[in-house]
Formats: C-alpha cells, structure tokens, sequence
C-alpha cells in the first residue's frame, strides 16, 4: 500500500526525515510511532505529495507520488495534524464542497455520502451551525468524515483522536477497526503509545527523522522464551529451579524456558506458593524505548 | 514564463529601436522638405510638456497648463482652415475645431460652445502645441547654416529625420530646438525646445500615433448638443482685443527688430521672427492689474526700471506701466531681458491715437 | 473546482458585505449631490460626476469612476490576497489539495472567483447607481459625448456595457499580483497589503515625470480609460493598450504564482 525506498527530507542543514524506507502493507493498521518533531507529519506530507522529498522514492497504491497524486489521491483518505474547516459553514456545507472539489464523485449520491459518513462518526444528528462554534472534538469527528467520505481504499490519518475523550477515542478506535475489517487499510500517526498498541496490527517507529523500528505488533510484543513468576518464597524457588534462574527479585523471579507448564509443576512440587505465573512478553513501551533514545524535544546536555 | 515576460515588454520596445532611415539628406534638404509639409494633411495623438510655470491670473489662466503641464491631444488636420484638435484630460476634454472660418471651442464639463472668428492676433491655444504647428511658428526663418542634422530616430512607429537648430541672434533666449520630421510627408512630428544653459527640453511635443491623409469629414462636423450653452464671441481673447481696440500703435522698430508683416497688427507689435520673436500686448487696467499683483508675487521677478520682469526658461514677461491709467504692455517672447527691457524702452515711442487711452 | 470557489464566494456574508462597502461611497456621493445640487469643479472630482446632475442616467459611470481608483482595488487585493494565504492560514489548502485539487487548477479557479468578485461588485455598483440616479438625480437626458458630439441613446448604452466591462477588466492586474503575493506569503493581510503597496506606488510613480519611461508598464497607468469610450470617435489607443497591459499583469503574475505554488512544500 505504502512504500518508500531511502525518502529523505531535508531544510536546509536539517535533516527532518533521513532514508527511512516505509513498508506497509494492504489490510494493515499501520501505527507510525513517533515523538514529537521526530518527522511524522513531515512524512505524512509526503506521501500526500503536500511536500517534496529532497531523495528517495515513494509508492502508493503502487503509484509514484507525487507524481502520480491525481490518480492514487482520490483513493486516500487523510486527516492531516489536526482537522480543518470553513469556519462560517456548516459541517454538511463543508462535506458537500470538499466532496463537490473532487471530480471524480457522482453528485446524485452526495447527501447519502455525507449522511453516512457523519453517522459514522457520530455526528449524524448535527444541526446547521457553523464549524467555527464547533468543539475540538466534534471538529475532529467532522475531520474524519470528510477523510472517510469516499470510503477511501487508504486512510491516512495524523493524531486522529486528538481532542477526543476517551469514550470518543474509544469510538474512533471501533470505527477504524470496522473501517479495516471492510478492507481499508489504515495508516495511523501517533504519538499515543497505548492508542497504537491498542489499535495496531504493525508498527514502525521513527526516531530523529530515522526509522528506527518496523515489525508486526505481534511479532513486537511476542513471548520472549522467559517465564516470569510470582511468588513469596523467592529462595525456595531458585532451589528447584537452579541454573534456569535468570533474574530473581524480591517477590519475584524470571526462569529461562519456554514451558510455563513445566516450571509451574516443578514449583508445586518444591512446595513454592505461586501468585502468578504466565510466559513474559515485552510491552510497546518497552520495545520503543530500547529502540529510541530520549525525546526529540528533550534539550538536555549530551 | 520569464522568456513570455521579456517578450511582451522588449517587443514594443524591439519595435521602437527599429533601424531607422540611414538616409544622407543634408540639413537644407531636411527644411525643404520641412516647409513644403505645411499643405499636409495629417492626423494622430500627440503628447506635449511644458515645463514652464507661468504667473498667470484671470484672462490669461488657459495659458498656464499650456505651457507648464502635460497635455495629451488628438488631431485631425487636413488644412490650416479645417482642423479639429481635442485635449484629453482624465474627466472630459475641450475641443477646437476650425471650419468655415469659425472656431468652435467646445467644453465638455460645463457643456459650453464657444464660437468665435479667427484673429489677426490671439494668446497661444492648444492647436499651437502640436510639433507641425510649434515647427511653422518656431522655425519659419531658419537658414540651412543654422540647422545640423541630427540621427534619424523612429517616432509613432515612423522613421524620422532629425534636424537641430540654433538661432544665430544673440537677443534670443532659445538655445536650440530640435525636430524630428516624417521622413515620408516632412510633417514634424517631434520638437523640443531648450533654453540658454538647460540641458532639459522646456517645451517639447511629439506625436505618439501619426497618420498622413485627410480624415473624412464627419469628423470635423460639430452641431452643438441640445444641452448645450452656445455663446459667439467676436473677440477671441485679450490680444485680439488690445489689437483691434487699444488706442495706441506699436513703433515700426523695437529693440531693433522689425515690426512683423504677416499680420494685420494695429495695437499689438509683434517683433522678429521665428526663435527671436517677442509680443507687445497693450493691456487695459482689469487684466494688467491682477497679473501684475501675480508677477509681484513670484520670487524669481526681477524690478526693472521698465517694471517687474521674468524669465521663465526660454520665455521672458515684462509689464510695464501706464502712467495715464493702471494699465500696462505685455512684453513676452523668446528673447532675453535686456531685450525686453530695450523694447520696453521704445515701447514708450508708441503712439496715443486721438481717442485717448484712458479708463471711462 | 471553479464551480465550488464560486459557491464560496457567494455564499459568503463577507462577500455581500464589502460590496455594500464598496457601494457606500457612491451612494453617500449620489444623495450628497441631490440634496445639494453642487457638481464638482470642473476638472475636479471623478469623470462623469458633472453631467449626472443633468441626467442621472449617466449616474452607474461615475459611481465606478468613484469606486475604481481604490475602494475597487482595495477589496479586489483582499479577497485574492485570501485566496491562498487564507486558505493555508484555516488550515483547509492541505484538505484541498490531497481532494485532490490540482495546484493549478485551484490558482485558476480563484482568479476567476476574484473576477466574478469584481464583475459581481460592478454590477451592484452600477444598477444601484441608476436606480439612485434615475429616482434623485437629473432628469434631462444628456445626449452629448465627452467630445460634444451627440449619441444615441443605444450608443450610450452600448458604450456604457463596454466601460464597465474595462473597469472589471483593470481589476485583473491587481488581482493576479495578489494572488501570486498569496501563494509566496503566510498571511493574508500581508499579501493583499502588498498588492496595495504596488498600486501605491504605481500612482506615485504615475505623477512622476522622470518615472516617464516606466509609465506605460504600470498597472494603474489606463485606469480610467474607461472615458475614452466615449469620445467620438471612441479613442481606443489607451483602452486597447491598458487591455493589453492588464492581461500581460495577470500572465507574468499568474506565470509567477504557478511557478511558486506547485513547486511548494505546503507547510501550514
């Protein structure tokens, strides 16, 4: 769906996004992590061909960009840092000119385009006023079915539940679930760790204008081969277990095996009281963390 | 994108440096031809500026844009005796159009007709800016040891021959003019005119659109409009008047150039010829007393035992003053001031006719 | 695309404000002359506004003379100095663009969004004109033109379409200066003061002899041309010429805010 091969950016002296060769593939929720100014909208804008790249190359849709924008755009959808509106109108005004801009619409079935797609996020019920008397939320809403209007083979979508209470961000997550189980592919820029891990089904991460990581979440966030294990008699336990001990704690200790089954009986029948135990998997969190290094907007000294 | 820019300004200006004639005609050539014009027919855009800032007040307030603004014209001119010459200004024009021996002047802010005769002496008019007619004034006595030549140069899309002249009189106060004739007809089309120790034109005029032939007749046709003001005149303007009315006459001399024999003068002098030529107005006592007041007020006038003085560019004013009355002579010309003043002097020789020259 | 800019620009209150603004000034001018009855001095004041208080037919050709020199200008630079930089500053340009609207296409469907602006505020000017004109104003109809010579009243009609279609036409320049500013600057206000700023100094440098050479390239140089309509014969030397000149401003300046623009990174 999207790939670039070494796509380079550069203002001047800076290098805003450096040879980073994106990979994301049809029915994917891709989740493009990044901190702040770690070049994720400048990216964005180039795979919308609202920017050019100083090098490198971009497909989308299996078509080059931004040369091949006329074609491969009407088939995006995009919300782009943050949703933007004509103030004075209404969001169905709004809907009906961005839908009007585009040639390619069938006119006749505008209104159910736009109907459909704000019930879709919630703002069926809108009345006429103006956007400009809209709520963050409720712009974010409108911004997305403007994205969706087309029901688009690709979403591109910036920070989309920015502004968004968490019963909201909860529905936008149900739609882009639905959206995908539909067929859209959806590539979502965040720097929301939790929205990504709780949305995603393949993740990269850029670091400093680099891509720093790129893998399936599954694959991410798979069991490491340790058991970890939870109990109070932490001395008796590294007894029966032995050399298997990888790291033991206060409360706790991290056995080298991929059995959980096993160990659990062994414990038993050391006579170790065990709380929990289950095979040890990395968080995102973590995973990011080893891969980044501190924020891009961190100023602190070398 | 940048080559269509320079297309679009450099062509008319391409057009503009076109070769010009390379002809080798010699300066007494070039007057010939120049003189021999003054039976064609023509019509165009002109375009004049004066750059000299008249005092003028009352009756002769048309004088001063004359010569001291930019004045954009339309001509139409088959002969001397049936011509149309319209200024064009941002919100209307005036017209003058000669035919059948009438002129009509037409105003179109105050929807005003004026039809008067044609003078024996009048004050410059518009007509007077066009370089056909300022060549036939300016250059009518020129000798071809006077005039150079000068490159040929393209006017109105024409190729000109250019000719400049200097007066070889030391009482004059025009340094030189140049003009630029139709290579063609010999029409000027281009005349500037520069005083003693200028570099800058004082007064220049030069067609912009320039078309030999006749135009057709409709065009010198003017019927007033119903709603109109038509006033007839038998006086055309304070120098017809002083030359038909005054009770004085002009000596036969002044400052030892001759009284002029074109015209049927009375108590107006015209003196000299051509780039030496100075006017003597007598002026009654409403019109001399407010342009006095105004050459009074102008920092440069000199006093003049004659009376205050100026030099305007080429053009020098003398008022002189009546003892019997508040009146005065107006003494203009292209002349310098100790010629004006020696004029003014033998001016004191003009002779009181019987009804004498006082105010009733 | 250009059916949607028109939608915009019509269904803007903002739109029907400024050309009520626009309409003030020559409607205060038209009551101000029936109360009082006192026309200009002449070569005073704008063309035409002498003869309207015999016949106030003639009203709808001063009221542009009055608006053209700036009120006209003045909102033409401010909504094409929107056009882009308004459209960047709300944040919709990028929404715009990845519709996709081409680059090109939604420069030149807001230069003719401006133009309709301009044709649309002509109108208004004009018809209001002649309604105040024909209610308040001089009731005997002028027959003369400017040359003195009498036209038809088709004539006058006729010339008066031609006049206002000029009006509308010298706007073009200003505009397309506008719109390029918008395509190179942030702000809207910046790029419609900038267009201000070149019409400012054209009528400067228009007053100045030694910007003689550069004259015939200024942009409010024919202007007010618009009178040489009605001379007789018409003078088309300065209406063809500032016809020209006008539609050369719109393709060096268009020229230009296409290149800038559809070479740009949209940063907003």
């Amino acid at each position: 769906m999207i790939r670039t091969e070494t796509l380079t950016k550069r203002y001047g002296s800076i290098v805003a996004v450096d040879e980073i060769d994106l990979d994301v593939r049809a029915g994917d929720i891709y989740g493009f992590l990044g901190a702040n100014g770690s070049g994720k909208t400048t990216t964005v804008r180039m795979l919308l061909g609202l920017a050019f790249p100083t090098s490198g190359h971009i497909l989308v849709l299996g078509q080059p960009i931004p040369k091949s924008k006329r074609t491969v755009l009407p088939m995006i959808g995009a919300l782009v840092e943050g949703p933007a509106a004509y103030g004075r109108l209404s969001g169905r005004a709004n809907l009906a000119l961005f839908d009007a801009m585009d040639a390619t619409g069938v006119r006749r079935s505008r209104r159910s385009r736009i109907e459909e797609s704000l019930d879709r996020v919630g703002l069926g019920g809108v009345d006429s006023r103006p956007v400009k008397s809209y709520s963050l939320g409720m712009r974010q809403r409108l911004g997305l079915a403007q994205a969706i209007l087309r029901t688009p083979r690709l979403l591109i979508l910036d920070e989309p539940t920015n502004g968004l209470d968490p019963q909201g961000i909860r529905e936008i997550r149900d739609l882009l679930l639905d959206l995908n189980g539909q067929g859209t592919t959806v590539f979502l820029s965040s720097h929301l760790l939790a929205e990504v891990e709780q949305t995603c089904s393949r993740v990269g991460v850029l670091d400093r204008g680099r891509l720093v990581l790129q893998d399936d979440l599954a694959t991410l966030t798979a069991p490491t081969g340790r058991t970890s294990v939870r109990t109070p008699d932490v001395a008796k336990a590294c007894q029966a277990l032995q050399s298997r001990v990888v790291v033991a704690g206060d409360d706790g200790l991290l056995i080298e095996t991929d059995d959980p089954a096993a160990t659990n009986a062994a414990l038993v029948a050391a006579g170790v009281r065990v709380l929990e135990l289950g095979p040890e998997r990395h968080t995102l969190e973590e995973v990011v963390l080893a891969a980044t290094q501190s924020g891009a907007d961190s100023m602190a000294r070398p | 994108m940048a080559l269509a820019t320079a297309l679009a300004i450099g062509t008319p200006l391409a057009l503009r440096e076109l070769p010009a004639s390379n002809t080798t005609a010699t300066a007494t050539e070039r007057l010939a031809q120049l003189h021999a014009s003054a039976a064609q027919p023509y019509s165009g855009y002109v375009e004049s500026l004066g750059t000299l800032q008249l005092p003028v007040a009352d009756e002769l307030l048309d004088l001063g844009p004359l010569f001291g603004e930019r004045t954009r014209m339309r001509v139409w001119w088959n002969d001397p005796v049936l011509w149309r010459v319209d200024r064009l200004t941002a919100t209307g024009e005036e017209d003058l159009v000669q035919s059948g021996g009438v002129t009509t002047q037409w105003a179109y802010e105050g929807t005003k007709v004026t039809k008067t005769p044609e003078a024996d002496v009048r004050l410059p008019r518009i007509s007077d800016l066009l370089p056909p007619e300022l060549a036939r004034y300016l250059l009518e006595d020129v000798q071809p040891a006077d005039a150079a030549t000068l490159p040929a140069e393209r006017i109105a899309g024409r190729s000109a021959l250019g000719l400049s002249v200097a007066p070889p009189d030391p009482r004059s106060s025009v340094d030189h003019v140049d003009v630029w004739i139709d290579e063609e007809t010999g029409v000027p089309l281009r005349l500037s005119l520069f005083a003693d120790g200028s570099s800058n034109s004082a007064l220049s005029s030069t067609f912009l659109d320039f078309s030999p032939g006749a135009s057709s007749s409709d065009v010198f046709d003017f019927s007033a409009p119903r709603e109109s003001t038509i006033e007839r005149s038998d006086v055309v303007d304070v120098a017809d008047a002083a030359n038909r009315f005054a009770p004085v006459r002009p000596p036969r001399t002044a400052a030892g150039l001759p009284l002029s024999r074109d015209t049927e003068l009375r108590g107006v002098g015209v003196y000299g010829t051509g780039l030496t030529r100075v006017l003597a107005i007598p002026l009654w006592k409403d019109v001399a007393s407010p342009l006095r007041e105004q050459l009074l007020a102008t920092p440069t006038v000199e006093q003049l035992a004659e009376g205050p003085a100026l030099s305007v560019g080429p053009l020098g004013i003398l008022l002189t003053h009546f003892t019997e009355s508040n009146g005065g002579w107006l003494i203009a010309g292209t002349v310098t001031q100790e010629t004006l003043a020696d004029v003014a002097v033998d001016l004191q020789k003009a002779q009181p006719l019987p009804s004498l020259f006082r105010e009733g | 695309m250009i059916g949607v800019e028109l939608r915009k620009m019509l269904r803007s209150h903002r739109t029907w404000i400024t050309i009520l603004l626009i309409n003030a000034l020559p409607t205060l001018v038209g009551v101000l002359l029936a109360l009082t009855d006192l026309g200009p001095r002449p070569g005073s004041g704008p063309a035409f506004l002498s003869a309207v208080l015999s016949d106030g037919t003639l009203f709808p050709l001063a009221a542009v003379a009055i608006v053209l020199p700036l009120f006209l200008p003045t909102a033409v630079a401010v909504v094409a100095g929107e056009a882009i930089a308004g459209e960047a500053q709300a944040g919709t340009l990028r929404y715009v663009l990845v519709r996709p609207v081409g680059r090109t296409r939604l420069l030149v469907a807001k230069l003719v969004s401006v133009v309709v602006f301009v044709l649309l505020a002509v109108l208004v000017v004009a018809v209001s004109a002649y309604v105040l004109g024909s209610f308040l104003l001089g009731d005997q109809p002028v027959s003369a033109s400017v040359s003195g010579t009498t036209l038809t009243s088709e004539q006058i009609a006729w010339r008066t379409a031609l006049a206002l279609g000029y009006a509308v036409l010298s706007m073009l320049g200003v505009a397309a200066i506008a719109l390029f500013l918008s395509t190179v600057v942030e702000s809207p206000l910046a790029a419609a003061m900038g267009a201000l700023a070149v019409l400012i100094g054209s009528s400067l440098l228009l007053t100045l002899d030694a910007a003689n050479s550069l004259s015939p390239f200024l942009p409010t140089r024919y202007w007010l041309s618009f009178i040489d309509l009605f001379r007789d014969p018409i003078l088309w030397r300065n209406v063809l010429r500032g016809t020209g000149l006008q539609l050369l401003y719109v393709a060096v300046f268009l020229g230009a805010a296409w290149a800038n623009f559809t070479t740009k990174d949209i940063t907003d």
